[in-house]
């Protein structure tokens, strides 16, 4: 979520502490940041507009409350210390005046637990002011009117999804049956869609909606796709006077499914995904009518509240001992009071328990842990300490596989075989999954023995390169045959076929001690062929025979990988000696005239050093 | 010329295995193991990851064809929660301490940095009075034994697991002249863990009442790659002996 800094200002008395402070302050309390970005403000104006904008990634657990500047401005209160002032959901919505022009019927409150229309005639729709242009701009919106851009200033200021619908064509045409002297009501439906039901939305496409999407709806036609987009058919514009806004809680899962299905992800949609608390709703509300009014004038006719199960308060309890058998820690039960009482979290405390009253829109917190987590987060994780485990004085159990197969690593190890790691996916086997990414071998092998053999088909071309007279593999990998899951132990090489058997488990005391990899850092190696070039020569047994790598070496030149010794034998007084010489470039293909050409030059000074090339 | 036999190169993740192996024993650790084609109710449920997640979307899992239910597992959590089902099964109670070193599977494109198939090491240790701290003093002596000759440090930063609870992300810093050049005076993000939730333990037969734990998961591909500078992941399963035999 993209969190503007001279955004959060406005929820303090005074600006907040550099971006790069806020960053570290959400990292090591809160969030991750992927990114800070500065964003240039209006060059005409005198004062500094210069903004940062924080990338924050919110964890799916606090998707409740933290997908607005609102949460952020209060997490950074608990981190910094720095009082929230100006907190719009520290006072109680009360949603009045209520009106009976509109109604609301929803269908399925499972999935749509409250629903709030708010009534308000007479705007003028028009553009935006610099300052809200400006602050949607900062977190990568587009301003579209004072309107839309209002509902969409509050979603990203309390986390709370809207839709203003132009009240005119929501119930254009249709006539309302006039009971007694009840005035005929507008309604607002929430139902399931029907199979095929297509509605345009306001990106202009026609979605084609299933029964299993919630639509709202204005005289049974679909104006907007719960939680996700509002139509075509009630869209505002400039002619628009009238508007119905909308406030509501959409089932977090239902909107998810929607959402993918009809891949179409919104702002929106992705707030309810996380599930918001029903009492989020009214605070939405009542900050986007009193915005308009301010932006585009208009009365308020008064709300319509469909909300039929409110939620329930929620408690919390933990005790200091608790929290500090958990976490590992000598915390005192000030500074558990200090932590809840900085990410204001009202408690009452009695003979060591926190009973903690649970802010609505803090559904995250529910146990012990919960509450543990919030105190080890504002005190922070450099404050516990690095305790080691009780000294352990048994024996440890060892495993017979694990056991069998470093065995068979060793054995097959001091025998020349490398080991080699080998994909479980195949082109064939028993069982197979459904949905690869990369759509090929879809298949469990069934069998160690393609893999193996592709492995040293693969490897057979570089056998010089690696100094090996013969490649020898082996894999110790899971197969699925005979529908069982099981590991093998397969072997291949040059001279033996592959084959593969089943590892027995070895039953033993202890596990040995078993050499590690020497290697300290990895060479990259270049991925175009090589050349090879032999060279033999009669030298004297007096003669140093590692000067004459050297030369080769040095006249080669860098593109000779690899100098080795491949033959020596001593007749009649003098001593043969063969080089075998790998070039190799990383940056392209060598030519063989290349190679020629470096070899030229090792039997020339070769010669001039007094060896007789053979 | 005799013909000698060189000896034959272990896998960089066999010989990681065998290193973690011999420090986590000496802390009391055994090695347990679990299946890779994992049912939901392991890889899942029980680790308290509801139904409607997004890690159970499509894109991330493998699911079996035919086999309703049935995925390749995610991540070594599932164990977890086996061994402690079956020691309960046996009648044995905490303490509990195991590493699940093995291989684990995410339906996701392959590039520089991710592949489809790739090995973590699972830790958890449970008992009356096991704590964060002590999942501290376990990462840092690990990460010790592993970089002897640097000095290490650990960080944790808050995150977010449905099985942990308080969750965090682990952070190393290798200090000093003996450092790695490339790894000197950074944080880097090794691993993700908390203290096991207690619906985790309770799901496994544990009573959270009475015993708590830590759990911590790490990718040992990447451990690899950091430890000696390996350019790419996808060499770990390339079978090319160019990559393995530097080892």
């Amino acid at each position: 979520m993209k969190v503007s800094k001279l955004w959060l200002d406005k929820f303090f008395d005074a600006p907040l502490p550099d971006a790069q402070t806020l960053a570290d302050a959400l990292t090591f309390h809160a969030f991750e940041i992927d990114s800070i970005e500065q964003v240039e403000g209006s060059r005409t104006s005198l004062t500094s507009l210069t903004d940062w904008v924080l990338d924050v990634k919110v964890t799916p657990n606090r998707g409740h409350d933290c997908l607005s500047h609102r949460g952020i401005a209060k997490e950074l209160s608990a981190i910094l210390k720095i009082p929230l002032v100006n907190d719009p959901l520290s006072s109680r919505s009360d949603l009045l005046p209520k009106t009976t022009e509109v109604t609301v019927d929803i269908q399925r409150t499972v999935l749509c637990k409250r629903y709030i229309a708010g009534y308000i005639k007479g705007v003028t729709v028009g553009p935006s002011p610099q300052w809200l242009k400006r602050r949607l701009e900062a977190v990568g919106q587009r301003s579209i009117n004072n309107v839309v851009d209002a509902t969409n200033f509050v979603m990203f200021n309390l986390g709370q999804p809207l839709h203003a619908f132009d009240a005119h064509k929501l119930w254009e045409g249709l006539t309302f049956p006039s009971v007694g002297k009840v005035r005929p009501s507008q309604t607002i439906g929430v139902r399931l869609a029907k199979d095929g039901e297509v509605m345009e939305a306001l990106d202009k496409k026609k979605y084609a909606l299933k029964d299993s999407m919630l639509v709202i709806t204005a005289g049974d036609k679909a104006v907007g796709i719960a939680g996700v987009k509002g139509g075509m058919p009630a869209a505002i514009d400039e002619s628009t006077k009238d508007i119905v806004i909308e406030s509501a809680n959409f089932d977090g899962v239902s909107v998810r499914k929607t959402a993918q299905s009809l891949k179409l992800r919104t702002d929106a949609s992705t707030r309810f995904e996380q599930v918001l608390s029903p009492e989020l709703a009214a605070y939405g509300t009542q900050s986007v009518v009193e915005l308009i009014q301010k932006l585009a004038g208009g009365e308020l006719a008064g709300y319509a509240d469909a909300y039929p199960e409110p939620q329930k308060p929620m408690y919390a309890n933990v005790t200091v001992e608790k929290v500090n058998k958990v976490l590992g820690t000598t915390l005192t039960g000030a500074e558990v009071s200090d932590a809840f009482t900085r990410l204001g979290l009202p408690y009452k405390e009695e003979s060591g328990v926190f009973e903690v009253q649970v802010p609505f829109e803090r559904l995250d917190i529910a146990i012990p842990e919960d509450l543990i987590e919030e105190v080890a987060r504002i005190v922070g994780y450099d404050k516990i300490p690095a305790t080691p485990l009780p000294t352990f004085s048994g024996e440890v159990e060892v495993n017979k596989n694990f056991y069998a197969a470093e065995k068979a690593r060793e054995e097959l190890g001091s025998r020349g075989y490398s080991e080699v790691f080998t994909s479980v996916f195949a082109d064939k086997g028993e069982r197979m999954v459904l949905n690869k990414a990369d759509s090929v071998r879809p298949y469990l092998r069934d069998s160690l023995l393609p893999g193996l053999t592709e492995a040293l088909a693969k490897n057979k071309p570089n056998k010089d390169l690696l100094g090996l007279t013969e490649v020898k593999l082996f894999e110790l990998g899971t197969v699925w045959k005979g529908g069982k899951e099981r590991v093998m132990l397969g072997t291949v090489s040059e001279k033996q076929k592959a084959s593969e058997k089943a590892p027995e488990p070895v039953d033993a005391a202890a596990y040995e001690t078993l050499p590690l990899s020497s290697a300290v850092r990895f060479e990259p190696f270049s991925k175009y062929p090589y050349i090879v070039r032999d060279i033999a020569m009669w030298t004297s047994p007096t003669n140093n025979e590692q000067q004459v790598q050297q030369t080769i070496q040095k006249e080669a030149g860098p593109l000779a990988v690899k100098i080795s010794l491949f033959d020596r034998f001593e007749k009649e007084g003098k001593v043969s000696l063969a080089y075998r010489v790998i070039f190799q470039s990383f940056e392209k293909t060598l030519t063989e005239a290349e190679a020629n050409e470096a070899m030229d030059k090792v039997s020339a000074a070769l010669k001039a050093q007094g060896y007789e090339i053979r | 010329m005799a013909e000698e036999i060189k000896r034959g190169h272990l896998h960089p993740i066999s010989s990681l295995i065998r290193e973690a192996n011999a420090i986590f024993m000496q802390m009391g650790f055994t090695f347990a193991e679990g299946p890779l084609v994992e049912d939901e109710v392991h890889n899942f449920d029980m680790l308290n990851v509801p139904k409607d997640h997004p890690a159970r979307d499509m894109q991330d899992t493998f699911f079996m064809k035919g086999e309703p239910g049935a995925v390749l597992r995610t991540h070594t959590s599932p164990v977890q929660v086996r061994y402690m089902e079956a020691q309960i099964k046996k009648g044995v109670k905490p303490p509990y301490s195991v590493i699940v070193p093995g291989k684990v599977f995410r339906n996701e494109a392959t590039d520089m940095t991710h592949e489809a198939e790739f090995f973590q090491i699972e830790g958890l240790a449970v008992g009356e009075d096991v704590s964060l701290a002590q999942l501290k003093g376990t990462l840092e002596h690990f990460f010790k034994a592993l970089f002897k000759d640097a000095s290490v440090e650990i960080r944790f930063r808050p995150s977010f697991f449905p099985f942990t609870e308080p969750s965090v992300e682990v952070d190393m810093r290798l200090v000093g002249e003996g450092a790695p050049e490339k790894l000197r005076g950074r944080w880097i993000e090794m691993m993700g863990a908390g203290m096991v939730h207690p619906s985790v333990l309770q799901n496994a037969g544990v009573d959270p009442k009475q015993y708590q734990g830590f759990a911590f998961g790490m990718g040992l591909d990447r451990l690899a790659l950091l430890r000696s500078g390996i350019d790419d992941v996808r060499h770990m399963h390339s079978a090319d002996l160019r990559f393995i035999n530097q080892f």
